[in-house]
């Protein structure tokens, strides 16, 4: 019985920053790199059953990443998970969910894992398509944003909760093997202490390059190509005070400075 | 002295008129008591050694040297409570001199008499000694009185067994079999000591004719006047025989007793409470145990990774209370009594590890079952040392509350909120959640730039912390600083975005993993860069870079802003300021007085300013604590509680016609502010940082400050 859990390592942006020469991302010095908020919950949620079932439940995480990106991967192996696979090839420095969705796929004929669980969606991209590419490839039922799940290691199929827009919230039931896109507040995610994470060095690490899952380059080209990026012009908000008389007067003042009067 | 008697017939029966069976029974009761005690004794090493082994009692004769001098002193006991310290003092003294008088005894009729010939216990010797035992047995008495009326009458709060961190109708509630306890040790010493006396009267009336023993009554005054009083209510000498054989086996029979039960009782305090002061830590409080965080395990999770001196330490626990007095969380209500702590843990280790096998299994410390030590009340505290400081026989509770907190973390059992702080402390070297870069930010607000350490050298490297770079308030303080610094002409330098917390608290929440790593990180810069001090507004910083930085490698001379600004004006670098017409006082932070004793400097620097100093009822090591320490300032605080800082400001607010409360740490400052609002004191007076004050003496107030009174309106418009 396996679970695998794709994870990501995501950029997250200080207030103030600059963008990189190109103008086509942010400068790479602004950028604190961390394990994306979603997969926190994600790990956990595959955790959670590995627990409830005691022996025999094997947590893989799997992160498409360059060096940099082992911390977000030895995080998710100090909560706990088994083992790790890491594919990197410098082709994939602009790809995208469909790309890395290609990957996995492969990586998942390789493991023959019972369930893939993802993030919900990334949180500095947001396309939350990586899940849903994986399932399309795969052939696999999916269900997005799950809120809830009842999952027994082995079963024919699982019960799931989603969230859905307006409030409304859907029971369904799923086909396993399937491909589940985990919603933040499924779960309580743990600590992984700095001493677990320096441990989690131990843990094993398979490191595969496109070519030991039998992929080229042509394969994992990115469908989007990225123009440009930049910070649109702020808009401005002023709270107006006074008798009502003094706000209208502002009010008009505002209005003809705006259109040019 | 002894003019008509052969000094060899002046001294005391011992077993005259007693037959043969009573002499055999009183030897096979004696030595079974001895046996018991001894059996005692070993069972009690034998669970102390169950514990992992600490090497606290080496190097063995200096520490004995000093807990030696503790013992004859009294200095630990009479600390905060004079008169049970010199009552402690009377007992003790009493006890020791009956209890050798009694081996001298036993050295001369069992030991050196049978076996040498040598007797030495009669004439002048026997004199002397018998004046000694009289006045040593009124001291014992006398001692326990005041005892007992300090146990029944004055109703002192640290006497009560009330729990904070249990409810009532909990099984392990009850401490009643203590209370039982604590009078019972006293009535039978009272017993042992008046039995004591009535028999040497006894024996005097018995003996009145024989002019050998009557002569020299007055030698045992109070055994002589009751002597007196005996006859003069008729009692002859054949009744007073009688009488004696009663007495003579109640006071033996009650003294045995009282040894056979030495190891069993709260008595063994005698040995503990030695073993606990010898193998005390004088840096428990200031520097938290080390630990190998590649090791298979960290912290204290299972009652056997306590070592061997914390098991002792629990033991040594007389029920005091000093520290359940001195707690900021026992105060505000919170469930953590540092003595119920210690008093849960003793009696797990009496329950597991007392008896000839272990249990099996592991025996875990941490949980809700009976006397297990809760989550919550390892999380309620704050790490001000209270306990430590005060306690009279040396117990760490401090270090253990570290231990099992570093359990806690690595099983992620802690409250959630908890979570993205230390995730922000391993990401970004401050516990604010903001991004590395905006760390010097407030130097914006400067009208002059600071020099960047890490590039060139300085004189002074100011090691800002995490608190005086980001909160709102703090900043003002750290921009006064800076700029009393450059009115000083002294050469300093900040690390910039390089710097990062000195994880002070991290080490205390239990993130031993995440310290290291930054107490590592800190060192290599600090390493990097040249200067020659540094300094702090921040005592928590302070005390990790002083204290727990030469662990790692760091050694660095560091000074607290307090001690530098007080070292300026006496060297004229700042000039005399000028006189501030307020009333104020000042509470001094857990980590520079009690921990770091620099409780003087703070002060100095307020007189120089002519200002008004009253002190608060706690000041000093006796410091009551803000509440923010330990990590508590990470922590949300029930609102159905009080806040430690509304217990202070409370306080504070006794002082008729207090114009500022006076605060030396950015961590004090926030909580404090929030206490006088909290207990409305807001337009009664005012909390500043000294360094505040200090500016406003030197007439550096407001002018230079450019935009900072303007910040949060910017910040509203932008939001």
């Amino acid at each position: 019985m396996k679970i695998l859990v794709p994870v990501k390592q995501i950029a997250s942006l200080d207030d103030q920053f600059e963008m990189r020469d190109d103008g086509r991302d942010v400068d790479e010095d602004y950028l604190e790199k961390d394990l994306n908020e979603f997969d926190h919950f994600s790990v956990e949620e595959a955790l959670l059953i590995k627990e409830a079932a005691g022996d025999g439940v094997e947590v893989v995480v799997a992160i498409i990443g360059d060096d940099d990106s082992d911390d977000a991967l030895r995080t998710a192996l100090a909560k706990g998970a088994d083992r790790g696979i890491r594919v990197w090839d410098d082709s994939l420095a602009e790809a995208d969910g469909t790309s890395v969705a290609r990957i996995l796929a492969k990586v998942v004929e390789r493991e023959k894992p019972d369930m893939v669980f993802t993030g919900a969606q990334s949180s500095d991209f947001g396309s939350a398509t990586t899940g849903m590419a994986l399932a399309g490839l795969l052939g696999w039922p999916h269900a997005a944003v799950v809120s809830n799940l009842e999952y027994k290691p082995g079963a024919s199929s699982a019960k799931l909760r989603r969230e859905l827009e307006g409030g409304l919230e859907e029971i369904m039931t799923i086909r396993c093997p399937a491909v589940l896109s985990i919603q933040l507040g499924i779960n309580q995610p743990r600590y992984a202490s700095l001493r677990g994470i320096k441990q989690a060095k131990q843990k094993p690490v398979d490191e595969l390059s496109l070519d030991d899952l039998g992929l080229g380059a042509s394969d994992v080209e990115p469908a989007f190509h990225v123009r440009k990026m930049y910070a649109p012009e702020r808009g401005k908000a002023e709270l107006i005070t006074g008798s009502a008389a003094e706000q209208a007067a502002r009010l008009a003042q505002i209005i003809k400075e705006i259109r040019g009067m | 002295m002894i003019p008509d008697h052969n000094p060899q017939d002046i001294t005391r029966v011992l077993f005259d008129n007693f037959p043969l069976w009573m002499l055999v029974t009183f030897y096979l009761v004696a030595f079974g008591a001895i046996g018991v005690f001894l059996y005692g004794v070993w069972a009690q090493i034998r669970k102390y050694r169950r514990g992992t082994r600490s090497g606290a009692w080496s190097p063995f004769f200096p520490r004995f040297g000093t807990m030696f001098a503790r013992v004859l002193d009294h200095k630990t006991i009479k600390r905060r409570a004079r008169a049970a310290g010199a009552a402690h003092q009377f007992i003790f003294y009493g006890f020791t001199v009956l209890f050798i008088g009694t081996s001298i005894i036993t050295l001369d009729h069992d030991i050196t008499g049978p076996i040498t010939g040598l007797h030495f216990w009669h004439g002048a010797f026997y004199l002397f000694f018998s004046l000694a035992m009289d006045l040593a047995g009124l001291s014992l008495i006398g001692g326990l009185i005041y005892m007992m009326y300090r146990r029944g009458w004055m109703k002192l709060p640290r006497l009560d067994y009330t729990r904070p961190d249990r409810s009532p109708d909990e099984p392990d509630y009850d401490r009643s079999g203590y209370r039982r306890e604590d009078w019972a040790f006293l009535w039978a010493l009272i017993l042992i000591g008046v039995t004591g006396y009535l028999l040497e009267a006894v024996r005097l009336v018995w003996l009145q004719n024989d002019p050998a023993v009557w002569d020299y009554r007055w030698w045992s005054p109070v055994g002589a006047l009751l002597a007196h009083l005996m006859k003069g209510i008729g009692i002859v000498p054949e009744g007073a025989a009688d009488i004696r054989m009663v007495l003579w086996w109640t006071h033996g029979i009650l003294a045995l007793t009282f040894i056979a039960l030495v190891p069993f009782t709260k008595v063994k305090h005698i040995f503990t409470a030695m073993g606990s002061l010898m193998a005390r830590d004088p840096e428990a409080k200031r520097r938290m145990p080390t630990a190998d965080v590649e090791a298979e395990k960290i912290g204290f999770s299972l009652l056997t990774d306590f070592s061997d001196k914390f098991l002792v330490n629990v033991d040594a626990c007389t029920k005091c209370g000093r520290c359940h007095e001195a707690c900021p969380a026992n105060a505000s209500g919170y469930p953590l009594s540092p003595r119920d702590l210690v008093l849960s843990l003793r009696e797990l280790a009496n329950d597991k590890l007392s008896h000839a096998s272990m249990p099996e299994g592991p025996i875990e410390v941490i949980g809700t079952e009976v006397n297990m030590i809760r989550p919550e009340t390892l999380w309620s505290c704050r790490t001000c040392a209270a306990c430590v400081e005060i306690c009279p026989v040396g117990i760490e509770h401090l270090p253990m509350i570290v231990q099992m907190r570093r359990a806690l973390i690595e099983d992620g059992n802690f409250d959630t909120m908890l979570q993205p702080t230390l995730k922000s402390l391993q990401k970004s070297g401050n516990s604010l959640g903001e991004n590395k870069r905006k760390r010097p930010r407030w130097t914006q607000k400067l009208d002059f730039e600071i020099k960047d350490a890490r590039t060139e050298p300085v004189d002074v490297l100011w090691y800002v912390g995490d608190y005086a770079s980001f909160d709102p308030r703090s900043q003002k303080v750290t921009i006064t600083f800076a700029r009393i610094l450059k009115a000083a002409g002294i050469n300093f330098g900040i690390l910039y975005e390089d710097e990062q917390t000195a994880g002070n608290d991290v080490r205390r929440i239990g993130e031993e993993g995440l310290f290291q790593a930054l107490a590592e990180a800190n060192i290599e810069l600090l390493n990097s860069c040249q200067f020659k001090t540094i300094v702090t507004t921040d005592p928590h910083t302070f005390n990790t870079i002083r204290n727990e930085y030469p662990e790692f490698g760091g050694n660095y001379a560091i000074e607290h802003a307090s001690s530098m600004l007080e070292r300026l004006i006496r060297e004229g670098s700042i000039p005399q300021p000028a006189n501030l017409d307020y009333r104020v006082t000042f509470h001094d932070p857990c980590h520079l007085g009690r921990i770091n004793g620099c409780t003087e400097a703070p002060r100095q620097v307020l007189q120089s300013m002519g200002v008004d100093l009253v002190e608060l009822g706690r000041t000093r090591d006796n410091s009551f604590c803000c509440g923010a320490g330990g990590g508590r300032i990470w922590l949300p605080d029930p609102p159905e509680l009080k806040k430690p800082a509304e217990l202070r400001a409370a306080e504070a607010a006794e002082i008729p016609g207090l114009d500022v409360l006076v605060v030396n740490c950015p961590k004090c400052l926030n909580m404090l502010e929030d206490g006088v609002k909290g207990t409305g004191n807001e337009g009664n007076f005012r909390v500043l940082e000294l360094t505040e004050l200090l500016a406003e003496a030197m007439g550096l107030d407001g002018a230079q400050q450019k935009g900072l009174d303007e910040a949060p309106e910017t910040a509203a418009v932008s939001a």
